[in-house]
């Protein structure tokens, strides 16, 4: 007897490992209609990832035209005295973003990153532009500090980029505006 | 024991797949990777694998902002819209590899391959991002399964890399080399190999699956074994601890050293991916040496799990076996009766669930469960409510086949969702299109009325006069061109004075007359002739701020007159990229729909093909009990021992 339930439980367990095996066949094998949907699947995306570059282009161009663009960037350098929560902007006296970062995008700005935190419009003359950034500064304090920019838009466009890095002879997170041409 | 052997072999054959890098842990975007076998540690596009730039164009940091949130897709479309409008210029090359790279990680090889050879054709590459270039090219063939060609461009790398990437070079050579059965290559390519502590760990790992499938077990073993008794708490190391484990236990029960493949199973994760495997293997090493009793502990433990488990299922006839073994019928038969009845519920299960996949339920509890969640969607899975639809989704995405089907159907309703959202804002765009040009047409009288009372020819004109008079004065020195209006009136008066006395030359009562208008004369003149150098700086400073003013009224004028002219043209070029566009997304979305509907149904066979072999086991399995206690019952009445 016990032959023979060695002979019945034995294979069972063969089974098991021979519908592993089976299944990993059809995983590298796939079938000829499986292989056209993937392409068709791999081709629409292609299609939108180009038609999506063509559609932002055409808002670009259609909402924030050249002569009046204005684009604000805010980057950050080390970190070490700043852990970033959100940064606010108003142009003019009026609030045009508030910003509320995740820890995926504050990764991402201290990896090197440079965020394109609004993109509006502006007329050519004399403005001025507050940024606020709040976060955490050293010993977890809770943090705020703001810096102000007196812009002169001229026409074509204009790029500001707000710029966050450690001062490490006062031990304190400095913010810089730099204004590109 | 020649049955076990192939029990051995087979899952042996399915472990002794070459293991290579990793994503990020938690990293939720899709991976290149080969027909998967076994472990996989291969580093989608790393974002630590980029070089350290200096921005020299905002915008290519807002790609790499975009790239390092792990929002590929979104850093791919601002990559390609900021190219083409000619940002990206100073970082062309890096931009153009990071490209490849986005192609690559969202799956479309074919154009991660062409963008990675053209920037090896070009001559001008600098070798830096060649070495990359040759590397993601070898990526992106080992992931579409060309080996050969992966390990030619693998090896064009001139040693540029960084560790991490050089690391990974390393494995995806020898990955590949495995994959074609060139183990001795492999294991050539591993040998020695060190790196950084996570890469020596997985060399380690493929060089002693290599070493085994070489036929060199001894090394093969003494390699997994390393693997198998890592100190580690890192997550993934621990993973592919317990699959070393694994591979080595049941490598050692084929070798016929059973104590020392359940020491090697023992090590294996009570709760990991792998405990099922190990429980039913560790019971195996038992029973070859003999220890049925012994075996039953594992067994017992694994038979208290989730039937759909494949090892489970087992378990509930190696119980009984191991209870016949013992000579304890009455349990055995018991077990095999408990078996029956567990198969049977079971199937009557997975045809609910069946019937569940084809009214299509399947799909929407499968995105529910992932969506927002991708990085931890196997411990979100656990919480599903037990509805035949989700029963067995747990069990269903663990497959390789089914969870990239998925990954496809779920990226397909992301298309969709965009295309559903460009269609609104495109309705939008023509609403304000539509707007402005009425707007336009509102304010072009008034405008027009303004532009017309503008002349400025005029305008240039006067001013150019002014010019002129003023340097005809400068020339002459000519006081009396800058004089004050007083001292014009002066001056005429005395022109009055001289002509009323040139009326009465010789005549001797007007000479005191005459002295006094010389004097008044000598007194204007050196009056005027000790300002004229103050008045001249005056008049060229007033003649600069009148071109200023000229300028600005001029080009504020040009200005106006090219925006009433090039607002309409504007406005109508944009609506021709509105009306081309729009055709485009409803296209679009229309075969996207389809194609989800047929990936779908894809989806839907996949699963219900695998329930189907599921239920077929459990046939297999139920009609294996049934004969055995048909046998034993046999057996007792004939009095056979």
């Amino acid at each position: 007897m016990r032959a023979w339930i060695k002979a019945t439980a034995v294979p069972a367990i063969m089974l098991l490992a021979l519908a592993t095996s089976r299944a990993e066949e059809q995983a590298e094998q796939p079938t000829p209609e499986r292989s056209a949907l993937d392409a068709e699947v791999q081709g629409l995306r292609r299609e939108v990832v180009d038609l999506n570059r063509d559609l932002f282009m055409l808002e670009e161009d259609l909402l924030f035209p050249a002569s009046t663009q204005i684009a604000v960037f805010v980057s950050m350098d080390v970190g070490t005295f700043f852990d970033l929560d959100s940064v606010q902007i108003r142009i003019d006296g009026k609030e045009v973003s508030n910003y509320l970062y995740t820890a995926r995008e504050r990764e991402a700005l201290l990896r090197g990153g440079v965020q394109r935190i609004w993109l509006g419009n502006m007329k050519a003359g004399e403005h001025e532009l507050v940024a606020f950034f709040t976060g955490q500064g050293t010993h977890e304090r809770d943090y705020k500090r703001g810096t102000t920019l007196a812009i002169d838009k001229g026409v074509g466009a204009k790029y500001v980029e707000l710029r966050i890095s450690d001062r490490l002879r006062k031990l304190q997170p400095e913010f810089v505006v730099k204004v590109w041409e | 024991m020649a049955s076990r052997l192939n029990i051995v072999l087979a899952v042996l054959a399915a472990w002794a797949a070459p293991v290579a890098g990793s994503a990020t842990a938690g990293d939720s975007v899709p991976v290149a990777t080969a027909p998967e076998l076994g472990a996989a540690r291969i580093n989608t596009l790393d974002p630590a694998g980029l070089p350290a730039v200096k921005i020299q164009d905002l915008h290519y940091g807002d790609v790499l902002f975009h790239f390092y949130a792990r929002d590929h897709f979104e850093a791919l479309v601002r990559l390609s819209a900021y190219r083409e409008q000619r940002h990206l210029n100073p970082h062309a090359r890096d931009a153009e590899l990071l490209r490849g790279g986005l192609y690559l990680s969202l799956g479309q090889h074919r154009e991660a391959r062409e963008t990675f050879e053209r920037l090896l054709a070009d001559t001008t590459t600098p070798a830096q991002v060649r070495d990359r270039a040759w590397f993601y090219l070898g990526k992106v063939l080992y992931a579409t399964g060309h080996f050969d060609q992966s390990e030619r461009a693998l090896r064009a790398v001139s040693g540029g890399l960084q560790i991490e990437l050089e690391s990974e070079r390393r494995l995806l050579i020898a990955q590949g080399l495995m994959y074609r059965g060139q183990f001795d290559a492999a294991i050539a390519e591993l040998d020695g190999w060190q790196g950084p502590d996570n890469w020596t760990a997985y060399g380690r790992f493929n060089l002693g699956v290599a070493l085994v499938r070489a036929n060199r077990a001894e090394r093969g073993h003494a390699m997994l074994e390393q693997v198998g008794l890592l100190r580690t708490t890192d997550s993934e190391l621990r993973s592919l601890r317990d699959k070393a484990n694994l591979a080595l236990g049941y490598a050692l029960l084929q070798a016929g050293q059973p104590a020392a493949a359940r020491t090697a199973l023992d090590r294996v994760r009570l709760e990991g991916p792998q405990a099922n495997k190990a429980l039913l293997g560790a019971g195996w090493a038992d029973a070859a040496g003999g220890d049925y009793q012994q075996a039953l502990v594992p067994w017992v433990e694994l038979h208290g799990r989730d039937l759909l488990d494949a090892a489970v299922q087992e378990s509930y006839l190696a119980v009984p076996y191991a209870y016949a073994e013992l000579s304890a019928i009455g349990q055995a038969v018991g077990y095999y009766e408990q078996a029956i009845e567990a198969y049977d519920a079971e199937r009557i299960r997975i045809e609910e669930s069946i019937a569940a996949i084809r009214s299509g339920r399947l799909l929407t509890a499968a995105l529910a469960a992932d969506r927002g969640a991708q990085s931890d969607w196997f411990a979100q899975l656990t919480s599903l409510p037990d509805a035949p639809e989700s029963r067995y989704l747990y069990h269903l995405l663990a497959g390789h086949e089914f969870q990239e089907g998925l990954k496809s159907y779920r990226s397909l309703e992301s298309m969709a969702q965009n295309l559903d959202g460009w269609s609104t804002s495109l309705g939008a765009f023509s609403d304000m299109l539509g707007t402005r040009a009425s707007a336009f047409a509102g304010k072009l009288p008034e405008a027009d009325r303004r532009l017309a009372m503008v002349d400025v020819a005029d305008i240039n004109r006067r001013r150019d006069d002014l010019r002129a008079q003023l340097e005809a004065a400068l020339r002459d020195r000519d006081t009396t061109a800058l004089a004050t209006e007083a001292e014009r009136q002066w001056l005429a008066m005395l022109a009055g004075v001289d002509a009323e006395l040139a009326a009465h030359a010789g005549d001797a009562s007007f000479d005191e007359a005459r002295e006094k208008a010389r004097l008044t004369r000598g007194v204007l003149t050196w009056n005027l002739d000790a300002v004229w150098k103050t008045r001249v700086w005056q008049a060229q400073r007033a003649m600069r701020e009148l071109d200023a003013v000229v300028y600005d009224a001029r080009t504020r004028h040009a200005g106006a007159v090219k925006a009433r002219k090039g607002t309409p043209e504007r406005a109508a070029a944009l609506s021709v990229r509105v009306d081309a566009v729009s055709p485009r997304v409803t296209g679009l979305a229309v075969r996207v729909a389809a194609t989800k509907e047929a990936q779908g149904r894809r989806l839907a066979d996949i699963a219900i093909n695998e329930l189907e072999e599921q239920r077929r086991r459990l046939d297999e399995y139920s009609v294996q009990a049934r004969y055995a206690i048909a046998t034993i019952y046999d057996r007792a009445s004939s009095g056979a021992p």
